[in-house]
């Protein structure tokens, strides 16, 4: 039996294996080449493409050296072969090692990976965040604008459109900025006033609003304080003020605001109430007094004038009668005053025109101002209706004003006379003002009292205003004054057009 | 104390007892062939490990990891394979192989009885080619993954 078996099977398969595994190896580096270009950041591919490189050398070192060794010993050059057979597995050898050397690592490289993907998830997860947190800062940041815009508007509205002055003042007090109302209530243009002015150039007193700044730095606010405040024109204006203060984080005054309203209207309102009360109260004593009085004095004139007769002129006790007489009389015309400032005393309404009253007074005494050198304007309103009313009570309402506005005066002034029809046509008004120095605040009340005056004793009854609010009363009408210190002061009388025409139009025919 | 006191103890005998002292030693043929086993031991383990590492971290549940596996187990056949091939190479006698060195050559098979299983041995293409075959299909099909799973993720 034959043993020896052909060795062409281990021959081709070493040839043709070998370079299969070349061509395979080779194959498994270009796809671990584009696994690494495709996904870089992934070390694991890199590590993958080394590990084929390695594998490849291995293949090529081991190919070529197997399919070298067939062909050199085919072609009868045994000595080439052993020349580099010791260098083909040197190299076979090395390239072992390295395989394996590098296979080593996959456990290394998986945990550097591991922590890169980690990382890489985090990151990610990061960076989703970071932009869902962006996305929705946006959308919040829109929504707060949007609501921050709506709350502006909002705010802008109430400030535009309130109709009490809003201010906002820096840390000197002055002003930062003031709603339109307000600077229609001050006679202010945006201009004039903003960065310009302080809050305390419109305090009539600086009493007050030294109080008003320390009490806002002491409570942090003030409210509902009432103050006086003065227009751009100089008229005063009564303020209800409320502010408080804003401070920085170092504490320091950073601005004030505040709301003022103007209750001048209401004020005078007030005091033309109580006015009106304490001189109502005031005319039921006068009148009580008056009528007292009255009767004991018309019985003294009586006797008096009797006893007159019985003694001739020249004779001590004519004249001491006489003095009596005078005296008694000078009674009598007060009481009478006080009766007409109670409206008790008889009047005569007729159709009357108020400007030629006006005119008829002024013509009595043009020349005694001219004499005082005091100029008398009169801007009377020809259109203006006739009124009912008791033209010689009015023609007395008229010298009283006119008589204590050239008392006012000292020196050369001015007394301007104005009649003009109101907004409502339904009633006349009458000013008079004249420029002399004004009635101190703390008196403007008083001075239609009775008996309530500022001139010497003897001079003046102090009745002269009171008849004349009391005249004014009794034609339903209104009497008011403004005054200011030193500038001047004006009385303004309205008088009703409608009201007893039809009474007057009686009295006329009896 | 003791490491210095044994270093002393050391020095002193080279002192005392000198033999030969060559520079460099000498490295004859076969050492060849062992550093060429060893390099096939430590590839065998090198890819035991990997084996190993793949299944523990569960990359296998990939089909391109899987692949790889394979490949790993195959190289692990194949090292033991020719490691012994090798080995069998250096016990059996050059006289069984006759002829010229072509694909006619004859190998008997009486002429030691380790002479089949040298046959046998010498076929070890047929492991190592799949094995880089394996290698080669684990890569691609770990690519065509990565495409395939991006492209999903992008739809």
């Amino acid at each position: 039996m034959n043993s020896a078996y052909s060795l062409a099977p281990v021959w081709f398969t070493d040839v043709i294996g070998s370079g299969l595994i070349i061509v395979f190896s080779f194959m498994a580096v270009w796809y671990a080449a584009k696994l690494a270009r495709y996904q870089p950041s992934n070390v694991m591919w890199t590590y993958l493409l080394w590990l084929c490189l390695a594998l490849a050398c291995f293949g090529l070192s081991r190919g070529v050296g197997h399919i070298a060794k067939r062909f050199l010993l085919l072609m009868d050059m045994r000595d080439v072969w052993v020349a580099l057979r010791p260098y083909s597995g040197g190299i076979n050898s090395i390239a072992f090692v390295l395989v394996a050397s590098i296979t080593m690592f996959f456990q290394r490289v998986h945990k550097i990976n591991t922590a890169v993907l980690i990382d890489q998830k985090a990151l990610e997860k990061a960076s989703k965040e970071v932009m869902h947190l962006n996305r929705n800062l946006e959308l919040l940041v829109r929504h707060r604008t949007e609501e921050l815009s709506r709350s502006e508007q909002k705010y802008r509205r109430v400030f535009e459109g309130s109709m009490d002055v809003i201010f906002i003042l820096d840390d000197q007090g002055r002003f930062l900025d003031m709603n339109p109302a307000g600077l229609a209530t001050l006679g202010y243009s945006r201009h004039d006033l903003i960065g310009k002015i302080a809050l305390q150039n419109l305090f009539s007193s600086e009493e007050d609003y030294e109080n008003l700044i320390r009490d806002i730095h002491s409570e942090g606010f003030v409210k509902d304080r009432e103050c006086h405040l003065v227009e751009k024109n100089g008229s005063e204006l009564h303020g209800l003020l409320s502010a408080t203060v804003r401070r920085d984080e170092s504490g320091r005054v950073a601005s004030y605001e505040g709301i003022a309203k103007d209750i001048t209207a209401r004020v005078h309102m007030e005091r033309q109430l109580q006015r009106a009360d304490k001189l109502a109260s005031l005319g039921q004593i006068s009148t009580g007094i008056a009528h007292e009085i009255n009767n004991p004095l018309g019985i003294m004139l009586g006797y008096t004038q009797l006893l007159l007769r019985d003694h001739k002129p020249g004779t001590q006790i004519h004249d001491d009668l006489k003095t009596i007489e005078k005296h008694a009389r000078n009674c009598k015309t007060i009481v009478e005053d006080l009766l007409k400032f109670a409206r008790s005393a008889r009047t005569n309404k007729t159709l009357v025109d108020v400007n030629e009253c006006l005119t008829e007074v002024n013509s009595l005494l043009a020349h005694q101002f001219e004499l005082d050198k005091i100029t008398l304007r009169t801007d009377l309103d020809g259109l203006i209706p006739k009124i009912v009313a008791d033209a010689e009570k009015l023609k007395q309402v008229f010298m009283n004003l006119m008589v204590n506005a050239k008392q006012a005066i000292s020196g050369r002034g001015e007394i301007t006379v104005t009649t003009s029809i109101e907004d409502s046509a339904n009633s006349v008004r009458i000013s008079i003002a004249d420029t002399g120095c004004g009635i101190p605040h703390q008196l403007i009340d008083k001075v239609f009292d009775p008996f309530f005056t500022t001139k010497p004793v003897g001079e003046g009854t102090g009745l002269g205003l009171s008849v004349s609010y009391g005249i004014i009363q009794d034609h339903n009408g209104r009497i008011e004054v403004e005054s200011r210190q030193g500038k001047g002061t004006k009385f303004v009388i309205t008088l009703p057009v409608e009201g007893d025409r039809e009474q007057a139009t009686t009295e006329q025919k009896f | 104390m003791k490491t210095s006191k044994i270093s002393v103890f050391l020095l002193c005998l080279l002192i005392l007892i000198p033999g030969s002292a060559w520079g460099f030693q000498s490295h004859p043929a076969p050492e060849g062939l062992y550093a060429h086993q060893m390099a096939h031991i430590f590839f065998l383990l090198s890819m035991a490990i990997l084996a190993y590492w793949l299944e523990q971290n569960r990359f296998t549940l990939q089909r391109g990891w899987r692949f790889i596996q394979i490949a790993c187990i195959l190289f692990i056949v194949w090292n033991l394979v020719a490691f012994t091939g090798h080995w069998v190479e250096e016990q059996i006698p050059n006289a069984s192989v006759t002829g010229e060195p072509d694909w006619t050559q004859r190998i008997d098979f009486s002429s030691h009885p380790l002479v089949p299983l040298y046959y046998a041995l010498k076929l070890d293409h047929f492991v190592s080619l799949p094995a880089v075959i394996f290698l080669f299909l684990g890569i691609r099909s770990l690519y065509h993954e990565s495409v395939t799973r991006d492209r999903g993720t992008d739809e």
